[in-house]
């Protein structure tokens, strides 16, 4: 099955709705996404981001109040959902409760009036695709939700669409599931190369399949980039605490006694190769650390600053302990390397940091 | 530590204290079953298989070799079903409009409250209507049309005004189901390319089919029952079995013919009744919950089909409207299609010589309405929330007189209640325990249905922070489903007005109705005071609704079900 892949324009397109309430609310404002053929793009936020209206709006199921969006350069913002020829599977499966396996995943070959012959090799080829040769028969009452979920994967790809749109299709599985499925789902686009856009609300899901992710926050794109980009190089403070855990500390932009850029911050002035541009000395900032950055040095080693354990998580593989240090909590996360390495609590300890890994975001904390 | 211990020991202890009280309260609802519900039915088999002590078959021989009785079972049976298919047409037209047409509230209320007209009304109202339009001088076809001589009284006419009156049964089973069909579902089948009628031909009306299966049953047996509208519409030529049953009795006294007659009806209804409860019901693809979709309603229907849905539905709300507008207007004038001069003089009789008819009624609906109440909602809670032997086939028993047609019903009560051991002809007793027996189960359904969607966690948790069961079920399970309650009043009462098929063998000198005194007006042609009579029922029924929703909305936990069916059935 090889697909021919689209790159989908979501070009600035806006849904507004009359909230009871709130009054007129912008669903989605202004949304300006680049998927380009072939890749994975996610599309991340909190609920109420907007990012279901979005991916709504690109399968047609909504018509966005302005804006266009096009599939490889044709407008299709008027065309209905059922003349975008794309493959859409929801969170809750939205099996047909009255059609068996075979019936599901063959329904728009038959709408789109194909042989017998043809449909019964293509629903073979996928059912076989997803594993789930044998079930031809079962009803979605009889299946398990990882087994519902492949059955709509296999309904939306088999009718080999232009574009594949997920809503958060794993949400409604267990844990370790989720994790198995995202990787299925992740093999299974890089093997058929069909443009997909996937919404999550869950980053590390997001990370783990994307080739790129949109960060979206009421209504509007916020970030996008690389899981790396926006994990490393946040723009904000809320893409920040949005990804990954992090330490914001309020500072001022400075220089360090040797003249390089840095930030006076917990007492002391950390070194920052990162400073973003346009800030003057004595700015307010914000200082941006990831609890995995934020190294524990033994007495003696060369430490930036000093610290007392408050608390101290075992985890197995990871310890999680939190510092106090000049007046803030700190977060900081280590590998497990050994018993001789856990720090008590209230243990007096040294903290440094790798230039590198120190961010800085203009501004006071929000 | 010993106040911990002992709170579980206190609570064992009250159990068993209160275990007598369950005991007791199923003792006596099995005895009052036994007496008016199994023991009718007994005394209706054994007056038509006994011929002064003897073992005989002649009476239901003499039915089923009687050609023009056999001809009345065959037109009940064609009247069912084509009632069931026009009706649930009518039903799913205005459903599908509600659930699907993404409409403006005010447009919903309207078609909530037409559609509420004629199950609110004495079931022989669209009857009375259709003869101040259609009959000899009627509006339409005398006065409009010119036509003399127009037959009215046939198949048509019958069938037309039981689907307008009984359509909205298919509505109110219909519209949850078309509601609870997860919008995805529709928007999937339109993302993989199929037209709008594509995904409603093949996945919305196969999702609804048992929901289709239920409405048809449900309007046949109402029809089956139909006991008003075919005495006054069918006329000669369309004999169907209640009113062959009503005649054979009242006209001939014949009670053996008439049991005959209602066991001939009873075996179709039975037939029915166990196929909605065995087999349609547990073929349902969508778990009606009571509550609506979260989501926006998906847009599956195009403009075009959205305003022809409207129209058609406009269309039979306006010949709904008609009717009553009608029925009004006969009420005002002195004699419609001759005199057309308003006059009061037909309120004037009902409140003079239809008082005590009007006070009866209030009378026996105003004692039957909390008993019914309390009836429906202890039955109820006990088969719902207590194991006990026979739980089950007390349910069931419960709802067999719900179940059956009023004729079968009234006659049994006749034949049983006649003799000793238990005289209770001509008393207002009859008439309420008919009414209990036979419109109660709406609340003990309402309650069974609200306690199973009330988790079990919700008692354990009081039990938990150290209530007894007694407070538990004071503070956490009477408040929830009070609305049940107030639901079963409402319908008892809504019955006790309205009701005739059953009552029309249970009335007396002594006790009357004020359905049974309009089915006299409309015999001895007295329209006016009919169309007055039927007003005044109708205006009863309605401020009784109203103030039972207000009554609801004020108790209604946030949350919780709203009581969609309170006229379900």
């Amino acid at each position: 099955m090889a697909m021919t892949s689209v790159g989908v324009q979501v070009g600035g397109v806006s849904k507004r709705y009359l909230h009871r309430v709130k009054g007129e609310i912008y669903a989605a404002r202004e949304v300006r996404i680049d998927v380009r053929p072939g890749e994975f793009l996610t599309l991340l936020g909190p609920s109420g981001c907007g990012k279901t209206t979005t991916l709504r709006m690109i399968a047609g199921f909504e018509k966005p109040d302005a804006g266009r969006i096009h599939f490889d350069g044709q407008d299709v913002t008027d065309l209905p959902a059922n003349q975008r020829n794309i493959g859409f599977v929801f969170q809750n499966y939205a099996l047909f409760p009255h059609l068996s396996v075979l019936e599901n995943v063959a329904y728009g070959l038959r709408v789109r009036g194909l042989t017998a012959d043809a449909i019964a090799r293509s629903v073979g080829d996928v059912l076989a695709l997803v594993g789930l040769r044998g079930y031809e028969q079962q009803f979605s009452a009889q299946l398990s939700g990882g087994e519902q979920q492949r059955v709509a994967l296999a309904r939306a790809i088999v009718i080999e669409p232009r574009v594949l749109l997920f809503d958060e299709p794993l949400s409604n599985l267990d844990a370790k599931l989720r994790v198995q499925m995202r990787q299925e789902i992740r093999a299974l686009q890089r093997r058929l190369g069909i443009t997909t856009v996937y919404v999550t609300h869950d980053q590390e899901e997001a990370m783990a399949v994307s080739d790129r992710i949109v960060v979206m926050d009421h209504g509007s794109v916020v970030q996008e980039g690389t899981a790396e980009d926006l994990y490393y190089r946040p723009a904000s403070q809320f893409v920040a605490g949005f990804i990954g855990r992090v330490n914001l500390i309020a500072g001022t932009a400075t220089r360090t006694p040797d003249g390089r850029p840095g930030v006076a911050a917990l007492g002391t002035v950390i070194a920052a190769a990162n400073l973003p541009g346009g800030l003057a000395l004595g700015d307010a900032v914000q200082l941006m650390l990831r609890p995995e950055a934020l190294a524990i040095v033994r007495d003696g080693e060369a430490a930036a600053f000093r610290a007392t354990v408050v608390s101290c998580t075992f985890l197995g593989e990871k310890v999680e302990y939190l510092l106090r240090c000049a007046g803030e909590i700190l977060q900081s996360v280590r590998y497990n390397a050994g018993p001789a390495e856990l720090v008590p609590e209230g243990a007096e300890v040294g903290l440094c940091v790798a230039e590198d890994a120190v961010n800085v975001l203009p501004g006071k904390r929000a | 530590m010993t106040s911990v211990a002992g709170r579980p020991l206190a609570a064992a202890s009250a159990r068993i204290r209160r275990d007598p009280t369950v005991a007791a309260a199923v003792l006596s609802l099995w005895l009052l079953l036994a007496l008016f519900v199994i023991y009718p039915l007994v005394m209706l088999l054994v007056r038509m298989l006994f011929d002064h002590g003897t073992l005989t078959t002649s009476g239901l021989a003499a039915v089923l070799t009687d050609r023009h009785q056999m001809r009345a079972f065959w037109n009940s049976l064609l009247l069912g079903f084509l009632v069931g298919i026009v009706g649930t047409l009518l039903g799913f037209l205005f459903a599908f409009t509600a659930a699907r047409g993404q409409l403006p509230r005010w447009v919903l209320t309207a078609i909530d409250a037409a559609v509420l007209l004629p199950l609110v009304s004495p079931p022989f109202t669209t009857a009375i209507a259709m003869i101040f339009s259609f009959g000899p001088r009627g509006l339409i076809t005398y006065e409009l049309l010119g036509i003399k001589g127009f037959t009215v009284y046939g198949l048509p006419s019958t069938l037309f005004s039981e689907a307008v009156t009984y359509f909205p049964i298919a509505y109110l089973t219909l519209r949850p189901i078309l509601a609870a069909i997860d919008s995805n579902i529709e928007g999937m089948a339109l993302s993989l390319g199929a037209s709008r009628w594509r995904v409603f031909r093949t996945v919305t009306l196969p999702l609804t089919i048992p929901g289709l299966a239920n409405a048809f049953l449900l309007l046949f047996a109402a029809s089956l029952a139909d006991f008003a509208t075919p005495l006054i519409l069918a006329g000669n030529s369309f004999p169907v079995l209640p009113t062959q049953a009503f005649l054979q009795i009242t006209g001939l006294f014949d009670l053996r013919g008439g049991a005959a007659l209602s066991f001939v009806l009873l075996v179709p209804a039975l037939i029915v009744f166990l196929l909605q409860r065995y087999w349609v019901s547990r073929r349902y693809y969508v778990t009606v919950t009571g509550k609506g979709a979260g989501q926006a309603p998906f847009a599956s229907v195009s403009p075009a089909a959205r305003n022809l849905l409207l129209l058609t539905c406009a269309l039979i709300t306006v010949v709904i409207v008609y009717f009553y507008a009608l029925l009004l207007y006969a009420s005002i004038v002195v004699a419609l299609g001759a005199n057309h001069t308003f006059t009061l003089q037909h309120y004037r009789v009902i409140f003079t010589d239809g008082l005590k008819a009007i006070r009866d009624t209030l009378i026996i609906a105003g004692i039957a309405m909390p008993l019914g109440g309390v009836y429906g909602i202890l039955l109820g809670y006990l088969v719902a929330k207590k194991s006990f032997v026979g739980r089950r086939s007390m349910e069931l028993i419960s709802m067999i007189n719900y179940a059956l047609p009023g004729t079968i019903v009234g006659i049994a009560y006749l034949i049983a209640f006649n003799d000793r051991p238990l005289v209770l002809t001509g008393t207002a007793l009859i008439i309420v325990a008919c009414y209990i027996f036979r419109y109660g189960p709406t609340g003990i359904r309402a309650t069974v249905a609200l306690l199973q969607q009330i988790d079990k966690s919700l008692e354990e948790a009081s039990q938990g922070l150290g209530a007894g069961s007694g407070t538990t079920f004071r503070r956490v399970t009477l408040p929830l489903i009070l609305p049940a309650f107030f639901a079963g009043l409402g319908v008892v009462f809504i019955r006790s007005m309205t009701a005739i098929s059953a009552t029309i063998f249970l009335v007396s000198i002594t006790w009357t109705l004020i359905t049974v005194k309009i089915l006299e007006n409309i015999t001895e042609l007295s329209l006016g005071p009919a169309a007055a009579f039927s007003v005044l029922v109708v205006t009863i029924v309605f401020v009784v609704i109203a103030l039972i929703g207000r009554l609801l909305k004020l108790l209604r936990a946030p949350g919780a079900t709203a009581m969609t069916s309170l006229l379900g059935g």
